[in-house]
């Protein structure tokens, strides 16, 4: 607070001005009304230096009660004594003098810069500790994954990854056409070469072998959906039959191409269950898989 | 002197009544109220806001699916007890009492196989989550390894199915189960 400005101001207004501060309830408004808000706050001085007395201090009980809308009765010759003074005032008394000042704090003005100021801090801090805690509270993992919370787009998710993992993990030695298209419509990035590689053993022992490959999706879940991003976990079913001419060795063969757990059924069919995880973006108004991790 | 006069006044008549720093004052204050209000209205919807709760119960089944998952396909024989007290730990209702009820025999067996199940999780997802009930369905991916004396270790990966359920003490498990491979050849798909 810069009171020791005011209180040069007020000094130096004193000096120039013909009437005095004091005024009796005649004292016209406007000069009134100028003066409120610098009243208000400078109450102290006031008190410090009052207009008919000599520059000393008044003790701190015999300052002016506080006023309402700058209607100062107090200010007059005589004014009535608060003699009856607050704890406030005899604290104040003790206290090093600018903060006594500020404490007495006189004039509503005054006060009310004050309580403004405390106000705007307190609310302040509300504001910014409320707004980071729910900041907190929505930008955790778990809130900015929306698996199973948004359930429409969980089930969007997982039915479109489920119909692209079967189309893409099958094979048929008689349209092999099938397979790539389904692979150009629904791969995309790293994934595209990631299939090619996981499909290349079938299509070498297509070339031997009548090989009809079969991926049946049996299980899936979303780990995790972020926006236009997903990661699907899924099980899924391998069911591989030659069709004709299987030669000897070809079970060793399908052996190896079998992902895991290979169960087998009869000599030309071959049923092996995979695990794997998918990683699918939203693309084009549908979900394309982005990268196929085998879980190896 | 008068000149000094007018400037002072004009300096007076700025602070004024309604003058700037009351103004400004009372401005700020008003905005802090705003931006309290605003603060904590939305900290109140998002502290209330059930998706985000389901979201937060999604995590933790999933933690405890595969904490459980990994406890259950754990048994070193040279810390049978601990190990079984884990599994008894991790587990509720029904598999539970049937862990139990099979635990002297299962330790003795281990005890005689000597042998060592270690698991590692691969991947994991909550297929299902329903939070009245109280009750999960989770995908586990899981690579376990047996090692006994004079054999190879033998890993392999393992498609779970495992369902929890709520308790006091958290989400445990109450059915595990392998998905077995090429059911659906016998069954047929009730998608199609």
């Amino acid at each position: 607070m810069s009171t020791t400005r005011h209180l040069v101001n007020r000094r130096r207004r004193l000096a120039a001005q013909p009437r005095p501060a004091p005024r009796g309830p005649a004292a016209d408004r406007a000069e009134q009304g100028i003066q409120e808000a610098e009243e208000a706050r400078e109450a102290e001085v006031q008190d410090a230096v009052p207009p008919r007395r000599a520059a000393r201090p008044r003790p701190a009980g015999a300052r002016p009660r506080a006023r309402t809308g700058g209607k100062r009765i107090a200010a007059s010759g005589a004014p009535p004594r608060d003699s009856a003074e607050g704890p406030a005032g005899s604290t104040a008394r003790r206290l090093p003098a600018p903060l006594a000042r500020l404490l007495r704090g006189t004039g509503a003005g005054h006060r009310l810069l004050l309580c403004c100021a405390v106000l705007t801090l307190v609310l302040g801090g509300f504001a910014g500790w409320a707004a980071s805690e729910a900041g907190a509270l929505r930008d955790a993992s778990s809130a900015r994954n929306t698996a199973l919370a948004d359930a429409a787009r969980t089930s969007e998710v997982k039915g479109e990854v489920t119909s692209a993992v079967n189309a893409l993990f099958s094979y048929d030695h008689a349209t092999p056409g099938r397979t790539e298209r389904a692979a150009k419509r629904l791969l995309t990035g790293r994934a595209v070469a990631q299939h090619r590689e996981l499909l290349a053993p079938v299509r070498r022992q297509s070339g031997e072998q009548r090989i009809v490959l079969t991926t049946t999706v049996t299980d899936s879940a979303v780990t995790a959906l972020e926006g236009d991003r997903a990661r699907v976990l899924l099980f899924a079913d391998q069911h591989s039959a030659r069709t004709a001419g299987g030669k000897a060795g070809a079970k060793g063969a399908e052996r190896k191409k079998g992902k895991k757990g290979k169960a087998e059924k009869d000599d030309g069919a071959t049923y092996a269950g995979a695990m794997l995880a998918v990683n699918a973006v939203h693309q084009d108004g549908r979900w394309k898989i982005a990268a196929i991790d085998t879980l190896g | 002197m008068a000149p000094t006069a007018g400037k002072e006044r004009a300096r007076a008549v700025r602070f004024a009544a309604g003058g700037p720093v009351r103004a400004v004052a009372v401005v700020l204050t008003l905005a802090a109220l705003c931006c309290a209000a605003w603060a904590g209205f939305t900290w109140y919807a998002a502290a209330h806001d059930d998706t985000l709760a389901y979201a937060a119960t999604r995590d933790e089944v999933r933690e405890a699916g595969e904490q459980a998952v990994q406890n259950l396909n754990t048994l070193d024989h040279r810390r049978l007890e601990a190990d079984l007290d884990s599994w008894e730990d991790s587990t509720t209702g029904e598999l539970r009492a049937q862990l139990k009820k099979g635990r002297k025999q299962f330790a003795q067996q281990i005890r005689a196989a000597r042998t060592v199940s270690s698991a590692r999780i691969l991947s994991s997802a909550v297929a299902e989550l329903d939070e009245r009930a109280g009750r999960a369905g989770v995908l586990v991916a899981v690579r376990t390894t047996v090692e006994a004396p004079k054999e190879k270790p033998a890993t392999k990966q393992t498609r779970m199915r495992a369902e929890l359920t709520r308790t006091s003490h958290g989400w445990k498990l109450s059915a595990l189960a392998q998905v077995p491979v090429g059911y659906t050849a016998d069954t047929p798909d009730e998608r199609d």
